[in-house]
């Protein structure tokens, strides 16, 4: 009763969930375009995945998985596997090899000592929009399943419908089983292990990463109130994380995902490419709905208008706090970065919108950034506590 | 050589047998600026009341264009010519700008409109823009500043004191008010002019005299001083290069988020804000008057309310947060230490070791019934050794401190709590060099032990000195972040105007 009145009054004054807030863009998170002036590697035609195994840089494209080697100048990439169905989902096996997900419904490895492995189901439920894989050196497989209810491309329907049925999977290839680390989560979309040997998944639609370390209940958060909605998450090559956020939380869509009426209605009535929604890329047609402020001013559209679409990446240090974050601004073109993986000292992005692969030095990066050239920060010699001659708390 | 318009021989002015002035020989010319400069408790504040008739001498004399004179109050003092600015204003706060300014000069039946009209052009010939129908007690501290001027040059005074007149003014408005010091020069108005940005001391001032615990240190031209010299003499050590000497080279790395606000409203002050501020780092906030930087801390610490509707958001530690008083904020270890320390910051009247145990019975909730004196005591005597303030014991009355230990012990009354964000509002305004010294290493140590620290300051170089990261704030929200790294005057000042 309280819990209905207290809903009830957070609509009518705009408080709480119905606050319609979205955070902001600033400190570690502060743009740059440092994503919009990455190198193209390739041009692609249905990116899905990323993976590395620290030589080369393999792309889930369509059918195919192609190769690139890393530093490589190939514009079309090596087909180095071809399956039946779309791979929604890619990882390197670490000891050689490639779990790949088929269509969103099977788990498959291929290569490697456990070639020809399969997974349909898990914990005695199907597979349906699996997006993520991550393998680690014990034999184990983590996967994420989306929704139990929208297939992988149709994660807009999804979000739309506030599906809360994404999945934590944890495959065991030596012993060929699956079990369920957590369920019922708002999209389930990447997944690593941490350094203490938990797992990292985001739930995109919450805007956050959870920890579990055991069964089902979460240990904590390891990052939340994310001004995206995150997607994969892969490890960084000297300790912590990349972690991509494939679409931007706006004030419109924000206040679209509490009206339930209008949702339903837009659902029913307009094309998906129409919806007032977040997408992968935008400024294709006119037709296209206008975000708030999302206009040309003196000819400009102005970067930091809220976008439709937009890309992110961003680099988490193995605690979950952010260090610092590349940007493709609203006026840039490489948005929608699904998936983000190291190889050589550099950063291959997946830019699913643009359907490109795309390559940038992270010295160059962090360089620009001022995070290389800055001295470290000294040590702190005294507290003010200790300073007063008390020992520090 | 001419006859001094204002002149004082060995003043000597005792507080219960303590000299705040000993001896000090001063003499103020016709048609000149004078700087008095000094750290904290050195005396100015002391030597101006005097001549503003505000304090009696003790012992000594002073003279008016040669004839000795006792000005028994400020009245008297001003129909002798002279008027005094002072540091923290002394108007009427529920009197409109207009009574404020006519206020003492009224006749036995006052038109309302007419003062209005009368005050309205007198502030538009001074290119003041304040509102004469406004009721001072909800201007902003620089438009009190500025009918504080007003009224004293309305006087026709021909000596005007200013104690600290631009510690509330913004860039633009110094430049303002340095033209109207220029034109009071011209007309043969002499000018006394207390400041501790020696900046400014060293730019409109034709000669600066320097003060050092309650003693005449030296007088001389502007021209035989700089920065260095001013600074030695007024603390007898060199400070010059630990104040805002240098840029930094390094930055503290950001901690996690503590403090988000989203999409924030305020009535018209506060619109649509949204910031963060992290573990670890000093945040500073820069932006014109008006800008909205207080009030969306304020909200931030329960001093003020946001919109009632649509207010938008504030999450601590990812918590949302909605305080309608600054005690529940306390409690959740957010503290604001205000930029009017006089009116929000400590209660004047009670010592300095209530107040700041007061800040400590805010943080209990309630739950100490019976308040012990000893306790009391202790807290002040361990706070006070702590920050150094400079007070002869614990039970000395706040408002018989200089301005940079009221100021101390406003931030001990917040540090007393533990808190984890700490607002900063104008930490250093009115507060002498050696204080700033202290009081800035005091922020830096906090950021360095792990808590979330905002200044918010008018004083570009002191933004820059302290600032990990600056945010701009514009018309109500943030427009602009800079790394410390990254920021210039230039920068900072082009996103705070256009």
């Amino acid at each position: 009763m309280i819990a209905a009145l207290k809903q009830w009054s957070d609509r009518l004054l705009g408080r709480g969930d119905a606050a319609i807030t979205v955070p902001v863009f600033d400190g570690a998170l502060k743009s740059n375009t440092l994503i919009e002036d990455a190198a193209v590697v390739a041009e692609l035609e249905a990116p899905q995945d990323l993976a590395s195994d620290g030589a080369s840089v393999f792309v889930a494209d369509g059918l195919r998985v192609l190769r690139f080697d890393a530093g490589g100048v190939e514009a079309h990439g090596v087909e180095a596997l071809r399956f039946e169905r779309p791979v929604t989902a890619l990882a390197c096996l670490p000891g050689g090899g490639f779990a790949v997900t088929l269509d969103g419904k099977e788990v498959r490895l291929v290569g490697g000592a456990h070639d020809g492995l399969r997974f349909t189901s898990a914990a005695g439920r199907p597979l349906n929009a699996v997006n993520a894989l991550s393998a680690d050196t014990s034999g184990r497989l983590l996967a994420t399943d989306g929704s139990a209810t929208q297939p992988v491309e149709r994660w807009k329907h999804d979000l739309m419908e506030l599906g809360r049925s994404g999945r934590l999977l944890e495959f065991e290839l030596a012993k060929g089983t699956g079990r369920e680390i957590a369920a019922r989560l708002g999209h389930a979309f990447g997944a690593c292990r941490a350094s203490d040997g938990g797992a990292w998944v985001c739930e995109s639609w919450r805007h956050r990463v959870l920890r579990f370390s055991g069964d089902d209940k979460p240990d904590g958060v390891v990052v939340d109130g994310l001004p995206g909605y995150p997607s994969r998450i892969a490890p960084a090559a000297d300790g912590g994380f990349w972690l991509s956020a494939f679409i931007l939380r706006t004030q419109l869509v924000e206040f679209v995902l509490r009206e339930p009426a209008f949702r339903k209605r837009m659902l029913r009535e307009i094309e998906p490419q129409y919806w007032i929604a977040p997408a992968l890329n935008s400024g294709n047609t006119f037709l296209e709905p206008m975000q708030g402020a999302h206009l040309k001013m003196m000819g400009i559209v102005k970067p930091w208008a809220p976008p439709r679409s937009y890309g992110l990446v961003i680099r988490l240090t193995d605690k979950g706090l952010i260090r610092y974050s590349l940007h493709s601004r609203f006026d840039g073109r490489h948005h929608g970065i699904v998936a983000a993986v190291e190889c050589g000292g550099h950063l291959y992005m997946l830019s699913q919108g643009r359907r490109r692969l795309l390559r940038l030095s992270i010295d160059d990066a962090e360089r620009s950034l001022g995070l290389q050239d800055a001295t470290p920060v000294p040590e702190p010699v005294e507290t003010l506590r200790q300073a007063q001659g008390e020992p520090s708390s | 050589m001419t006859t001094p318009i204002l002149e004082l021989r060995k003043a000597t002015k005792k507080y219960a047998g303590v000299p705040a002035i000993e001896d000090v020989d001063f003499a103020l010319l016709r048609g000149e600026i004078h700087a008095i400069v000094g750290e904290n408790g050195a005396g100015k504040s002391t030597l101006t009341k005097v001549m503003a008739g505000v304090v009696d001498l003790t012992s000594g004399q002073m003279l008016v264009e040669g004839r000795e004179v006792d000005p028994k109050t400020p009245n008297e003092a001003r129909e002798l010519g002279v008027a005094m600015v002072f540091q923290e204003t002394s108007l009427v706060p529920t009197m409109t700008v207009a009574q404020n300014l006519f206020l003492g000069q009224e006749r036995w039946f006052n038109r309302l409109r007419g003062i209005y009209i009368a005050a309205q052009q007198f502030m538009q010939s001074l290119q003041f823009d304040v509102d004469p129908t406004a009721v001072v007690s909800l201007l902003g501290a620089a438009k009190k500043q500025m009918v504080e001027i007003a009224r004293a040059v309305l006087h026709n005074a021909r000596v005007i004191i200013f104690d600290e007149p631009t510690a509330s003014l913004t860039p633009e408005e110094k430049k303002y008010f340095f033209d109207l010091l220029y034109n009071l020069k011209a007309r043969g108005v002499s000018v006394i002019f207390i400041s501790h940005a020696l900046e400014e001391a060293l730019q409109v001032s034709d000669r600066i005299t320097i003060l050092r615990d309650g003693r005449h240190v030296v007088t001389d031209d502007k021209a035989k001083f700089d920065r260095a010299r001013i600074v030695q003499a007024m603390v007898g050590r060199d400070l010059s290069q630990t104040l805002y000497g240098q840029r930094k080279t390094s930055v503290r790395p950001q901690g996690r988020r503590v403090l988000s606000v989203q999409n924030l409203r305020m009535a018209a002050m506060v619109k649509n804000n949204s910031l963060s501020v992290f573990a670890g780092q000093i945040t500073g906030v820069f932006g014109l008057v008006g800008s909205g930087r207080t009030e969306t801390f304020k909200v931030v610490a329960g001093v003020i309310k946001r919109d009632f509707m649509h207010g938008g958001e504030v999450l601590l530690n990812g918590r949302p947060v909605r305080y309608f008083v600054p005690a529940s904020a306390v409690r959740d270890g957010i503290v604001y230490v205000t930029e009017d320390r006089k009116i929000e910051g400590f209660f004047e009247t009670r010592s300095v070791a209530d107040n700041i145990y007061l800040g400590l019975l805010a943080k209990l909730r309630g739950r100490r019934k019976l308040v012990s004196k000893g306790e009391a005591a202790a807290v002040g005597k361990r706070w006070i050794e702590r920050l150094a303030i400079r007070a002869i014991g614990g039970d000395v009355k706040a408002i018989e401190l200089s301005g940079g230990n009221q100021q101390k012990v406003v931030i001990a009354k917040s540090l007393v709590q533990e808190p984890e964000l700490i607002i900063f509002d104008e930490p250093t305004r009115g507060v002498d060099v050696g204080a700033i010294t202290e009081i800035h290493q005091l922020i830096n140590r906090l950021a360095d032990e792990g808590k979330a620290v905002v200044v918010i300051s008018s004083y570009l170089p002191e933004v820059m000195a302290l600032s990990d990261r600056i945010l701009v704030q514009r018309m109500g929200k943030v427009v602009e972040e800079y790394s410390a790294l990254d920021a210039t005057e230039e920068k900072i000042m082009y996103a705070a105007i256009h």
